[in-house]
C-alpha cells in the first residue's frame, strides 16, 4: 500500500534528476522519520506521529518548485550526459581533435583564397561556413575555463553567431527568419538549460561543456 | 508568519555556532522565534540546498545513533554574508520601529 508519505515524496521529487530525486528522498525521510521519532517521544500514537511528521513538511507541490530552483531537473541532466559524451567522442581520438581545428581553418582559407579570386558569393559562403565551425569546433581548446573567461566567451559567441546569420541571409533575412527560427531554438533551448545548470551547480562541480 | 526571503539568512544564523542537520535546524528556528516563524519544513531543503550552491555551507555525512544523517556547517563566505545580512536586518528593523514606534 502507498502510504500518504511515498506520494508527498512522489510529488515532491516530480521531474527531478534521477540523482537529485534520490538525494530529496533521503533527506527528507531522513526529517520524516525524526520528526516522527520526536512526536512519538512526546507522547504521540503511531498514526498521530505520522500525521503530525507530514504535516509538518507542507505541500509536497511547493517543496517541488523549489527543489527545481536548485536542483537538476531530468531534462538538465540529460543535456549535461549528451555534452559530455559528444566531447569525450571528440576528445577521444586525438587525430580528430586536429581535425576539429584544421576543418574550420581549412574552410576559411579556402574563403579568402576566393575572396582574393574575385568569388565573392563562394568567399562569402566559405567566411561563414569557417566562422560557425571555428566558434563551434575549436571552442573546447580555448582557454575560456574561468567563470569571468566564460562569460566573455558566451558573449562574443553569441554575438558572432547573430552576425553569421545576418551575413549569411542579407538581404532576405525576414523572408527566412522562420526557417532560422525552427533551426535555431534547440541551440538556444539547449543555451538556457545549460544557464540554468550554471545556476544550480556549484563552479567547481561544472563540466567543461558549461563554460562553452 | 510569512517570512519569505528571510529563511537563508535564518539557516545561516541556525549552522553558525556548531554544524547541524535538518531536523535540528528547521527545530531551532521554531523555538527560537517561540513558534512564530513556523515555516513548512519541506522548503527548508531547497533552501540549504542553495546556500551550499553558493557556497555559503558546506555537507557532510555522519553517523548519529547509527543513522546516517547530513550535517550543515557555516563557511567563510557564509559568515561574511550573515555579517552583513544582520548589520542590514538591524537598520531595517531601526527604521520600521521609528516609523510604527516600539511594541
Amino acid at each position: 500500500m502507498i502510504t500518504a508519505f511515498e506520494t508527498w515524496l512522489t510529488q515532491a521529487t516530480r521531474h527531478l534528476s534521477r540523482d537529485a530525486a534520490t538525494q530529496v528522498r533521503s533527506e527528507i525521510r531522513e526529517h520524516y522519520d525524526a520528526a516522527k521519532e520526536s512526536a512519538m517521544v512526546h507522547g504521540s500514537s503511531s498514526e498521530e506521529a505520522d500525521r503530525v511528521a507530514l504535516e509538518a513538511l507542507g505541500d509536497a507541490r511547493a517543496a517541488n518548485r523549489q527543489y527545481r530552483k536548485v536542483m537538476l531537473t531530468s531534462g538538465e541532466a540529460r543535456v549535461l550526459r549528451e555534452g559530455d559524451w559528444e566531447a569525450r567522442a571528440i576528445c577521444s581520438r586525438t587525430w580528430r581533435k586536429w581535425l576539429m581545428l584544421a576543418v574550420p581553418a581549412g574552410v576559411l582559407l579556402a574563403g579568402i583564397g576566393f575572396a582574393f579570386a574575385n568569388q565573392a558569393v563562394v568567399a562569402q559562403v566559405l567566411l561563414v561556413g569557417g566562422l560557425g565551425m571555428s566558434l563551434l569546433f575549436a571552442a573546447m581548446f580555448l582557454p575560456v575555463y574561468t567563470p569571468a573567461r566564460s562569460r566573455v566567451f558566451r558573449a562574443v559567441k553569441w554575438a558572432v553567431m547573430v552576425g553569421i546569420v545576418v551575413m549569411a541571409f542579407w538581404p532576405m533575412l525576414l523572408q527566412w527568419s522562420w526557417l532560422l527560427f525552427s533551426c535555431l531554438w534547440p541551440v538556444a533551448w539547449v543555451e538556457w538549460t545549460r544557464g540554468s545548470i550554471r545556476r544550480k551547480l556549484p563552479i567547481e562541480k561544472w563540466p567543461k561543456q558549461l563554460y562553452l | 508568519m510569512n517570512f519569505k526571503g528571510t529563511l537563508p539568512t535564518l539557516i545561516l544564523e541556525a549552522v553558525e555556532q556548531e554544524p547541524s542537520h535538518g531536523y535540528r535546524i528547521a527545530q531551532g528556528i521554531k523555538e527560537r522565534s517561540k513558534g512564530v516563524l513556523d515555516f513548512k519544513e519541506g522548503t527548508l531543503y531547497p533552501a540549504l540546498h542553495k546556500l551550499e550552491n553558493e557556497g555559503l555551507v558546506a555537507s557532510s555525512e555522519e553517523i548519529e545513533n547509527g543513522r546516517a544523517r547530513r550535517y550543515y556547517r557555516i563557511t567563510k563566505a557564509g559568515r561574511t554574508v550573515l555579517a552583513k545580512d544582520r548589520a542590514e536586518w538591524r537598520r531595517l528593523s531601526r527604521a520600521v520601529t521609528m516609523i510604527l514606534g516600539e511594541a
